[in-house]
């Protein structure tokens, strides 16, 4: 039918140098994650915060993360970064590029969901004496967290889809530049990433089953 | 003072990068939104079983990178013999990649109005049809209009990713340019700045049409 | 009636025999379009003028191929390691784009005679401390995936054990890692490291000796099976250099004598 021979024993044979590709996607993606949580919430707090410069600066990267492409948030952290002598290896700036656009896009969902937890919740921690930053740690935090985890496992997904772009900064040992690899070298483009897109599939659907097991566990009562 | 080599002329060839990534934008949601319109109400109306095969493929087009998908279909199209030009392509395939995600918009717009008022419509004799033109699609674009403006946005950004097909988009000109006169830093800010400024507007449009239309509890 | 329709068919018979022998010499030419797959960032083969239009020594050669056959020339902007999926997907006719004629891409694409020869260098810059080949042990190097010379590089640092390598996916995004220190050298071709240097643009870039990879002939690609088009483009090289159009176009781009394009001792 068509007038091409698929040479599929190929692509199964670099399965292996493709697993431990996908394992590496899945660190960064994790680690970017993490990173990218823990500045969302420094960054959400700095958004309702009266301080001009907190807010100015927090503002800026919501701004900047949520209207440049994640592509060009990558390549301005190898290339850009590397005009000022601030050298990141790819790995360093694939997480950085992912880190900042995952914190920007987080910190809105979290402003959002701040928003819709009473004051009163506050008001009512701080009368019962803690300090500020217990009452934000035990009560609010915790709710915010509940109310924006269906985004945020959005947000993780989308962080293991953009560790593929790792490889427009010369990146080669996560799963789309292990593939690149192989494709530059045998030209089977056909097959090599058939056989990625699946191993993604995979992986993202793994992301949301872990994620609504760790729903059920933490969000339960 | 500040000295560039950036001439006019390399600014038409960012505009005109800048508008084949327009072009690009407009045909994917114009298709897709239409698509996913489509595949929204359907997934609205019928049975969960019946949409399993819809739902996988639509899953599968949000669960898999962008850039994979456009280098697959690449190279699917050339394998099939179809001869289509990296143009087609990607459109083809950002017109699917936003009708898998319109898909969820209009989904969840439709089932925000609420089943009494679409019951109410049909006990007085309207049709199917009547009742998603003139009651329950009307209502479910103010719900959906804030998340399609966002999708929007979100594809003009990914069309980004065309570049690796060999277009010569907003990026790809760029990075045309920084070869030619070594300016990165300069040349890649000036094109984020472009982005921003194509970006920002429709966002700040849309939040302040999502804060306009929620309702006041 | 009988006659007339057995005149039709056989006809119809004919004329879909010879539209089934047209081969992509015939579609080429019958199209009036030449489409080359060309790299536009490696000067001086391919590179941008001040007004982003392709200018260099295989532009050239892309529209002497065009005249050639009577046709427009058509160039289709390829990074390295996208040429030739861009002949096999039917973007391009022919890639006329320096590309290394190797048995294992042999596997996938025709090659025709060699139309240049390059020799391997190493560049670096300033402040890596690399005076030779043997001194990038150790070292951060790149170079664009799936060429010649990347290739062999890669070998080299897993050899030598120690240092990274690093793929690119275009030379422009080698070179501007190289001139920002992110790597500490790579191995290119001498016409492409003389061109990059000469330019000014690229300061505390130099050349720290040769690479000892052997002559990287390049050849004219097109697909495996077009026989029809792959001996025409022989034919082509050949009265390229027969008509002294190779000096001519080697002295505007390169300067000096251009490299002989044969192997002593067999015959092609």
């Amino acid at each position: 039918m068509f007038n091409y021979t698929f040479h599929w024993h190929q692509a199964f044979q670099a399965l292996p140098q493709m697993l431990w590709g996908a394992l590496i996607t899945i660190e960064v993606a994790v680690i970017s994650m993490i990173f990218g949580i823990i500045f969302a919430v420094l960054i959400a707090l700095c958004r309702l915060s009266h301080n001009r410069v907190a807010y100015g600066v927090a503002t800026a990267w919501v701004e900047m993360a949520r209207n440049t492409p994640a592509l060009f948030q990558i390549y301005m952290a190898h290339f850009g970064l590397g005009a000022f002598g601030i050298h990141l290896s790819p790995w360093w700036a694939l997480l950085a590029g992912i880190t900042f656009n995952n914190a920007g896009y987080m910190a809105e969902t979290f402003r959002g969901a701040l928003r819709a937890i009473p004051a009163t919740q506050t008001r009512a921690a701080l009368s019962l004496g803690m300090g500020p930053l217990r009452a934000f740690w035990s009560v609010v935090m915790p709710q915010m967290f509940r109310i924006s985890f269906p985004p945020m496992t959005n947000q993780m997904v989308w962080a293991v889809l953009m560790t593929s772009l790792g490889l427009t900064v010369g990146l080669a040992s996560d799963l789309a530049g292990v593939t690149q690899e192989l494709n530059v070298r045998t030209f089977r483009t056909f097959e090599f990433f058939a056989m990625a897109a699946v191993l993604y599939y995979l992986i993202a659907k793994a992301v949301m089953l872990g994620a609504r097991l760790v729903a059920w566990r933490l969000f339960r009562y | 003072m500040f000295h560039t080599a950036l001439t006019l002329n390399d600014l038409l060839f960012l505009a005109k990068g800048a508008g084949v990534t327009l072009a690009i934008t407009a045909i994917a949601v114009l298709f897709g939104t239409v698509l996913g319109t489509v595949f929204g109400a359907l997934k609205a109306q019928a049975s969960a079983l019946a949409m399993a095969p819809l739902t996988f493929v639509l899953d599968v087009l949000r669960s898999v990178p962008l850039l994979i998908q456009l280098i697959l279909a690449n190279a699917f199209q050339s394998i099939a013999g179809l001869g289509w030009s990296p143009f087609i392509v990607a459109c083809v395939m950002l017109s699917l990649y936003t009708s898998a995600y319109c898909t969820e918009i209009v989904r969840g717009g439709i089932e925000a109005v609420p089943a009494v008022t679409r019951r109410a419509a049909r006990s007085l004799g309207m049709t199917w049809g009547q009742d998603m033109a003139n009651v329950t699609l009307p209502m479910a674009l103010r719900v959906a209009l804030p998340g399609w403006i966002g999708l929007t946005l979100g594809v003009m950004k990914d069309t980004a990713l065309v570049l690796w097909l060999g277009i010569i988009e907003l990026l790809r000109s760029s990075q045309i340019l920084v070869t030619r006169l070594q300016e990165p830093l300069f040349i890649l800010i000036l094109v984020g700045a472009i982005y921003f400024l194509i970006s920002f507007p429709i966002a700040r449009l849309g939040g302040r049409l999502e804060q306009r239309w929620r309702e006041n509890d | 009636m009988k006659k007339t329709y057995l005149a039709a068919a056989s006809t119809l018979a004919l004329l879909a025999a010879t539209a089934a022998q047209a081969d992509k010499l015939d579609d080429i030419i019958a199209s009036g379009t030449l489409r080359c797959a060309i790299v536009l960032d490696f000067p001086p083969m391919g590179s941008r003028d001040t007004d982003n239009n392709p200018i260099g020594f295989d532009v050239d050669y892309c529209n002497d191929l065009a005249a050639a056959l009577g046709v427009t020339p058509e160039y289709v902007e390829t990074p390295f390691p996208d040429r030739i999926p861009a002949l096999v997907s039917g973007r391009a006719d022919v890639g006329v784009a320096s590309t290394s004629d190797t048995l294992e891409r042999a596997k996938t694409i025709g090659f025709s005679i060699p139309y240049f020869a390059f020799t391997n260098v190493v560049l670096t810059h300033d402040g890596a401390g690399i005076d030779n080949f043997e001194g990038m042990a150790g070292h951060v190097v790149g170079s664009v995936g799936g060429t010649f010379e990347g290739i062999k590089l890669e070998e080299n640092v897993k050899a030598w054990g120690k240092g990274e390598f690093r793929p690119y996916q275009t030379q422009a995004d080698v070179f501007l890692a190289l001139s920002q220190g992110q790597i500490d050298a790579t191995v290119v071709t001498s016409t492409v490291a003389a061109s990059i240097i000469a330019t000014g643009q690229y300061p505390g870039l130099k050349i720290a000796g040769d690479a000892p990879y052997a002559v990287d002939y390049v050849a004219l690609i097109a697909l495996r099976e077009e026989q029809g088009l792959i001996n025409y483009l022989n034919l082509f090289v050949n009265q390229q250099v027969r008509t002294g159009r190779y000096q001519e176009l080697f002295d505007k781009w390169v300067g000096g004598t251009a490299p002989g394009l044969t192997i002593d001792g067999v015959y092609r």
